[in-house]
């Protein structure tokens, strides 16, 4: 049985012609492939607003921005405080396409709205939430230029939201070691997801096989796209939809 | 190399710094002076130099060699201020010269030709006249390359035509100093490639240093053979490139003059850029408004607007300075701008004489010019094509160190140390990072990754379970740590932590002692930090964030 009629039906239905039709936005930014399974489209989203929450938000966050820079993309940190360049470049940024700015906190809103004009990617600790307007604008001008802003406190309007819900350092074993790496436990649209950030090397790692407190049930769990977690956007009720119909023929 | 080589005359004031300080602080010509960049001694003048201050010495070293010296911080506007209005006297004496940098000018022989009958007597002519004018003492050097004519002057020697090849071949490959900004880390290379003088580096193929070095290494490359890039002929230039602006009225004010300057600046370089041309050299004139004028050619590396203004400013401040006190004024009518008669201090000042023909500073200047002196091909200038908009991303920078100041936007480095608060090296847009400490040296017991993201400086409490602060011990901890008592009073309990490891360093040089242990804890939230203890005192030093 051909899977033809369905196609046909469903794009007289919804004005889809295909599933890329879906997704007709611009690409997302590459990210590192162990934090990909985070995103819904398997990459940083362009033209949206992430929030990267939790303990490790910072790590995290230039993790997923490291694979966008070494492809010349410029990324600025607004209100991080003084990051340890080191560190930064362990987590795989190109060093020569990160900028830092040491502004006041309660500027975080212009020099947001004048970095908008040529980088690619922002990542902001906010000082200050902004009022609906000027998140509208923001927001929309981000949409505008097509780049990626990276929040690390929730905000409203944000598209994916990631928190890191529980981080379990290794290592240190009471006085005779040092860390070594950090289990994280990390929630997002698509599910609850388990890895390593830092791992021995500083770069997020995935967690290897055979590591104890329960995998089979948190490999269910990231497996799963959780219906509940993108039910309120049409697009993701529009991909269940079609799964059930591809189910149901096949 | 194309036509004729350009045969140089540079005169150096040594030591300018320290020169250009002592008449700013009016210190005697007897007295000490150091100059201090970045902690450390830039420049000494002869009197300091006798009692053993070197460069480099820190603030301590000089009041202990020399406790009676005069320490300056240094000022560049002050370097550029102070030269700009000495070398006035050459004005009637030569037809050209170029401002290479403070402290250091460039004549072209050909403009002396006409006027002196050879080399020797021509210098002898414009050194004298300018130790007459201005009493500093000024070292000729001689060669058919401006960069061999500098190194030249620092010998106070002169080459003789066409030996100047052989002149560069035997300096050493550290002369490359000379060469501009990012030659520093070029010269440690070449150093440990076996290249000790300039002429190792010259025998080598222009192709291969190019294919390794880029275009600043050929640049080095052409500067060490003795080539020199060549400014375009003139009859190349169809129009004179250059941008005029009369006053509505004369100024004095040099934040007037300046924001002038930006946009007049801006209008030349576009008129430039359609050329399909990049300029290297810029002449200024300033016309006052009693007639006078002031001519200067300044070389500007990274030619940009900003750039012009301040040494405009720095040509305007000299300038009209210099026509003040030269008039014998007094200091009382300055070059600041003239209150008018409703001003309740002026009638202090009851006596003031009427400024005669020559003090032309009271009314200040009435037109600005800008000439482009020097036009070359853009080739070394043009960015590579697999950069992406780093144009719009300059523009951008610019835009938010002008709202907020040039340190608020940094650009991350790494140089050598243990913790991540030494190894960070951030630099504000577009200046060169200045490393003061060598990332390829050993650093025994530095931090491995995972590292901090966050770097932090505050002192902390770290408590045992009776309640008494952890004492370290070269061995280790003494006790286990609990609890961790924040600057706010916030605490944290402590769930697991690290071993405790020592630094050691510097034991040889009291100076330079560094003692410290330091250790990672995991506090009941997940949250990892890292923590050193210095002089008994327990600091949070990194967040894992």
């Amino acid at each position: 049985m051909s899977a033809a009629p369905v196609v046909e039906q469903l794009s007289r239905e919804t004005g889809i012609s295909t599933a890329t039709a879906l997704f007709d936005r611009i690409p997302p930014h590459p990210v590192n492939p162990v934090l990909s399974p985070l995103f819904r489209r398997g990459g940083l989203p362009r033209g949206e607003l992430v929030t990267v929450t939790g303990e490790l938000s910072v790590s995290c966050a230039l993790a997923t921005l490291a694979a966008a820079t070494r492809e010349q993309k410029w990324c600025a940190g607004i209100g991080l405080g003084e990051p340890a360049v080191s560190s930064i470049a362990d987590l795989g940024v190109d060093l020569d396409h990160f900028v830092n700015l040491a502004t006041p906190g309660e500027d975080w809103l212009r020099v947001a709205s004048i970095l908008i004009e040529s980088f690619d990617i922002i990542l902001v600790d906010p000082g200050f939430s902004p009022s609906a307007s000027e998140r509208a604008r923001l927001l929309a001008k981000v949409r505008e230029r097509r780049m990626s802003v990276i929040g690390l406190r929730p905000m409203p309007g944000s598209t994916e939201q990631i928190e890191i819900t529980d981080t379990r350092w290794s290592g240190t074993e009471r006085g005779r070691g040092r860390l070594q790496s950090c289990l994280v436990r990390a929630r997002s649209q698509t599910g609850i997801h388990r890895f390593l950030l830092p791992g021995p090397t500083g770069t997020p790692v995935a967690v290897p096989a055979g590591t104890s407190e329960a995998p089979a049930a948190v490999s269910e769990a990231a497996s799963e796209p959780t219906s509940a977690a993108g039910s309120e956007d049409p697009r993701w009720t529009t991909i269940t939809h079609l799964r059930q119909v591809i189910d149901h023929v096949g | 190399m194309s036509g004729e080589a350009q045969r140089t005359l540079v005169l150096t004031v040594p030591d300018w710094p320290a020169v250009a300080a002592a008449a700013e602080h009016e210190i005697g010509p007897g007295r000490p002076v150091a100059v201090l960049h970045g902690g450390k001694v830039i420049a000494a003048n002869a009197p300091a130099r006798a009692s053993g201050v070197a460069v480099g010495n820190n603030k301590r070293a000089v009041g202990f060699r020399c406790p009676e010296a005069r320490v300056v911080v240094w000022d560049e506007d002050v370097d550029n201020r102070h030269f700009s209005a000495g070398v006035g006297a050459l004005e009637d004496l030569v037809a050209r010269f170029t401002l290479l940098s403070p402290g250091t000018l460039a004549i072209p022989l050909d403009s002396l030709r006409h006027g002196y009958p050879d080399e020797s007597s021509a210098v002898e002519a414009l050194v004298s006249a300018l130790v007459d004018e201005t009493g500093w003492e000024f070292f000729p050097g001689i060669a058919d390359t401006v960069f061999a004519a500098v190194l030249a002057s620092g010998q106070a020697r002169r080459v003789e035509p066409g030996r100047t090849v052989d002149f560069l071949a035997e300096q050493p490959i550290t002369t490359l100093e000379y060469a501009g900004a990012g030659a520093t880390a070029l010269i440690e290379v070449f150093l440990q490639l076996g290249l000790r003088r300039l002429g190792d580096l010259a025998r080598l193929e222009a192709k291969d240093v190019n294919s390794r070095f880029g275009a600043f290494g050929r640049h080095v490359h052409e500067l060490a053979s003795g080539v020199e890039g060549r400014p375009l002929a003139d009859q190349v230039r169809g129009e004179p490139l250059d941008a005029e602006l009369d006053l509505d009225a004369p100024t004095t004010r040099s934040d007037t003059l300046g924001f002038l300057a930006r946009q007049l600046g801006a209008e030349l370089l576009t008129k430039v850029r359609r050329q399909g041309m990049v300029c290297t050299q810029i002449t200024i004139e300033l016309d006052a408004a009693a007639g006078q004028s002031s001519s200067r050619t300044w070389r500007i590396e990274d030619m940009q607007e900003n750039a012009i203004a301040d040494r405009l400013r720095w040509q305007a401040e000299g300038w009209l300075a210099g026509a003040s006190t030269g008039a014998g004024t007094g200091p009382t009518t300055g070059s600041g701008p003239r209150r008018g008669g409703t001003d309740p201090q002026a009638l202090d000042f009851g006596d003031e004489p009427a400024p005669d023909a020559e003090d032309f500073s009271a009314d200040g200047i009435i037109a600005l010019r800008l000439i482009a002196a020097e036009l070359t091909t853009p080739i070394g200038a043009t960015k590579s094509l697999f950069e992406e908009n780093t144009g719009q991303i300059t523009h951008t920078l610019e835009r938010l160190q002008g709202l907020f100041g040039p340190d608020a936007v940094l650009v991350p480095g790494i140089q050598g140390g243990w913790d991540p608060a030494e190894t960070n090296l951030w630099t504000p847009w577009q200046q060169a990072a200045v490393p003061e400490r060598s990332p390829g040296a050993p650093w025994p017991g530095a931090l491995h990754a995972p590292r901090p993201t966050i770097v932090e400086h505050s002192a902390v409490d770290v408590l045992a379970a009776d309640g008494s602060p952890v004492q370290a011990r070269p061995s280790g901890l003494e006790a286990a740590p609990t609890t961790i008592r924040f600057p706010t009073g916030e605490t944290a309990a402590i769930t697991d932590y690290s071993g405790s490891w020592p630094i050691e360093s510097g034991w040889w040089d009291p100076e330079r002692t560094v003692y410290r242990t330091r250790l990672q804890v995991v506090t009941d939230a997940g949250r990892a930090l890292l923590l050193s203890k210095e002089r008994g005192q327990w600091y949070l030093t990194g967040r894992y964030r």
